[in-house]
């Protein structure tokens, strides 16, 4: 009962996303398992609308189409910037811990799918010269993800406007370097295991 | 017994006849071909279909006198096939079967000997007057049809050229106006353009020189010297063939683009009405420059040297660089392309030029490094693809139905086939059938005029069932929103009265 009460006050967040974001963090309003609630919903949004949005907008290619694209991709962007804004906002004074990063991060992403759900069903029904609409919904939700991810940071960071744009930007660039870091690791822990292989077989063959 | 006999006889001859059509005693085989025939789709990828066309011979014709040296233009009129044989300095007609009718060398001008040096082009009127573009000479010559001087269209007498620079003639056209445009070598302000009396026009269709806001500023604030002077080249880009058509427009190629060029999106055809505008429709999926390839693989791009249209506005474009040809249709969707460089029979090694027969039934290919002319015969696919788009231009639309399907039967993932067949489909009111043929034919813009009407149908047929819907729904809400007003307002009432 308690986490279907942290799904519905979703929907108040994204209305009233000071207060809601607020009330998120102190109020204890919302929670984690919401948060991945909402994470998943728009991945699986995702994997929804690129096979069954109408063939009038849909530019994807059936085929090429994989699943581990979209999970992979939201859920990777999604530890990623709550990794660099953790460690980012700790050393700017942010309030935020992780359990509130994860919680506004995700309560964000409600219009994405809230918009975009519909938004399938709608495209069979309009044509190309009417797909405005389709795309002036779709902007509208990304922007207010986007509005919202920047109110959420503000609100559980106690920032000023001007310092949470700074460290939006921050962040992502935190995110390129994460990513920069773990390809680095991986093609190097693939060096040493080839390394090491290579030997082991020589040993063995000597 | 004797009438018997001629019966058995006759059933024989109808067998033979029959196996024969089964059984065609021609040489050329689809397995045979050292070539692939393709298309590209609207994902641009390559997708392999049947053969349109199948080589056939090489007329190379050393039998009759010497063999052709560096010919550099071949032109098609009436079953006969002339050819500007560049070393040798002369003009040689061809039949189809590659016997010499006549060649041309000198001839006598006013009175003086006079006679061709290197000639670039030949054109031949409806009227069977032969037009040289006699480029060692720096001029154009005209002959009768019993190949008689009649005069010579000298260097255009214009301030536009200056004396130091060289006037070559490489090719020459006469349209049915009998203005002639001839491209001339080093003279990059387009086509020139001489009225029927050999008097100077002017340039037409001169290509823009567009330099982007980027390039202006990199160019002069940013660049080295050794720089600037590679940037220099910076010069409107000249015309590699010409071709007219029925209606007088002029197909015209470019052959030297680098591949920044083809990144940039400049045109590699263009179809000039009389004022010098290209009117080209390029309402294709790709755009119309030969394989699409990527960046990296510079050597790859197509050189366009040479194109022929039909009547019906399809254009055959021959690429130098990939010895293939492409055939694109009206809209400039990608039709098909084959041929190939080799020292295989039926690969070329230095195409230069191409002609094509008045039923399109046959593609001839000058080479200038074999010195010979390779022919290439349509198959029935080919026939079959290039009859429905004529059909359709005809406006026989029952035809193009059938042919459409007929190209279908032998290509299922031919998309100007199901956009063809969708349209049929459109015309005649069956909306369902054709939105599904356009999408598999990946035609958004046809299916959405498709989808259009299925949905104003669907909407007439039914609207008695949405608006019931929908007023259901109303109504329900209605009821809801009335009652709990009404539940407030007796239970205000209540109050009122027990607070009393």
């Amino acid at each position: 009962m308690q986490y279907l009460r942290t799904l519905k006050y979703g929907f108040y967040v994204i209305f009233h996303p000071f207060d809601g974001f607020w009330d998120l963090k102190k109020e204890h309003r919302g929670s984690v398992a919401a948060s991945f609630t909402f994470i998943v919903l728009t991945i699986f949004m995702l994997v929804v609308q690129k096979q069954n949005t109408a063939f009038l907008f849909n530019m994807n290619r059936l085929e090429t189409i994989d699943v581990m694209v979209d999970i992979v991709s939201v859920g990777l962007m999604c530890i990623l910037w709550c990794v660099s804004n953790w460690c980012l906002t700790s050393l700017m004074d942010g309030e935020g811990k992780m359990r509130d990063i994860i919680i506004f991060t995700g309560y964000s992403l409600v219009p994405l799918w809230l918009i975009q759900f519909p938004l399938i069903g709608m495209s069979h029904m309009i044509t190309a010269e009417e797909g405005t609409f389709y795309y002036v919904f779709t902007t509208i939700s990304y922007l207010w993800t986007g509005a919202l991810l920047l109110a959420g940071m503000m609100v559980t960071h106690q920032y000023s406007v001007k310092k949470t744009l700074f460290t939006t930007l921050l962040t992502i660039i935190g995110m390129a370097i994460l990513l920069f870091i773990g390809l680095l690791f991986f093609s190097v822990i693939q060096q040493i295991a080839t390394f090491v292989m290579t030997i082991y077989k020589e040993v063995r063959f000597r | 017994m004797k009438n018997s006999k001629k019966k058995f006889g006759k059933l024989l001859c109808v067998l033979a006849a029959a196996g024969s059509l089964l059984f065609p005693a021609s040489e050329v085989s689809a397995d045979t071909m050292p070539y692939d025939t393709y298309s590209y789709d609207w994902w641009g990828e390559d997708v392999l279909q049947p053969p349109a066309y199948l080589y056939a011979e090489e007329l190379s014709y050393i039998q009759s006198g010497t063999k052709l040296k560096n010919p550099q233009d071949l032109f098609l009129k009436h079953d006969t096939l002339y050819v500007a044989d560049m070393e040798n300095s002369r003009i040689v007609a061809l039949d189809t079967s590659g016997a010499m009718l006549w060649e041309l060398s000198s001839f006598t001008a006013d009175g003086a000997e006079d006679s061709l040096k290197s000639p670039q082009g030949v054109f031949v009127t409806e009227e069977g007057h032969i037009y040289v573009a006699d480029s060692g000479n720096g001029r154009v010559v005209e002959f009768s049809p019993n190949r008689e001087y009649i005069r010579q269209i000298g260097r255009p007498e214009t301030e536009l050229i200056t004396e130091s620079q060289n006037y070559v003639p490489t090719k020459v056209i006469v349209d049915g106006a009998g203005r002639i445009y001839v491209i001339a070598y080093g003279i990059n302000m387009g086509l020139v353009e001489f009225d029927r009396n050999g008097e100077f026009q002017g340039f037409m269709g001169a290509t823009q020189v567009s330099v982007s806001m980027f390039e202006y500023i990199w160019k002069n604030y940013f660049s080295t010297d050794a720089q600037k002077q590679r940037m220099e080249t910076i010069i409107p880009t000249e015309y590699s063939n010409i071709f007219v058509d029925k209606s007088n427009f002029v197909y015209a190629t470019i052959s030297n683009l680098s591949a920044e060029d083809h990144l940039n999106g400049a045109d590699a055809v263009r179809r000039l009405n009389p004022t010098g505008t290209d009117v080209l429709r390029r309402l294709g999926n790709t755009a119309i420059i030969g394989d699409l390839y990527n960046a990296t693989d510079e050597a790859a791009w197509s050189s366009f040297t040479d194109i022929a249209s039909t009547d019906y506005g399809c254009y055959f474009i021959l690429d130098n660089a990939g010895g293939k040809v492409f055939c694109y249709d009206y809209d400039g969707n990608s039709l098909f392309v084959f041929g190939g460089k080799g020292s295989r029979a039926g690969l070329v090694r230095n195409p230069v030029s191409l002609a094509l027969s008045e039923d399109q039934a046959k593609i001839y290919v000058l080479d200038s490094q074999l010195g010979s002319i390779l022919t290439y015969e349509i198959t029935e696919y080919g026939q079959a693809l290039l009859g429905a788009l004529k059909a359709h231009n005809e406006g026989n639309e029952a035809l193009s139905y059938e042919l459409w399907q007929e190209v279908l039967l032998r290509n299922a993932n031919s998309e100007v086939a199901y956009i063809g067949i969708g349209k049929t489909y459109l015309k005649e009111g069956r909306y369902k059938e054709a939105m599904e043929y356009f999408e598999l034919g990946n035609s958004r813009k046809y299916y959405t005029k498709a989808f259009k009407f299925y949905r104003k149908d669907l909407m007439q047929d039914n609207f008695g069932k949405y608006m019931g819907l929908i007023a259901g729904v109303v109504v329900i809400a209605l009821v809801f929103v009335v009652g709990k007003k009404i539940k407030r307002w007796v239970g205000e009432a209540k109050c009122n009265i027990s607070g009393r």
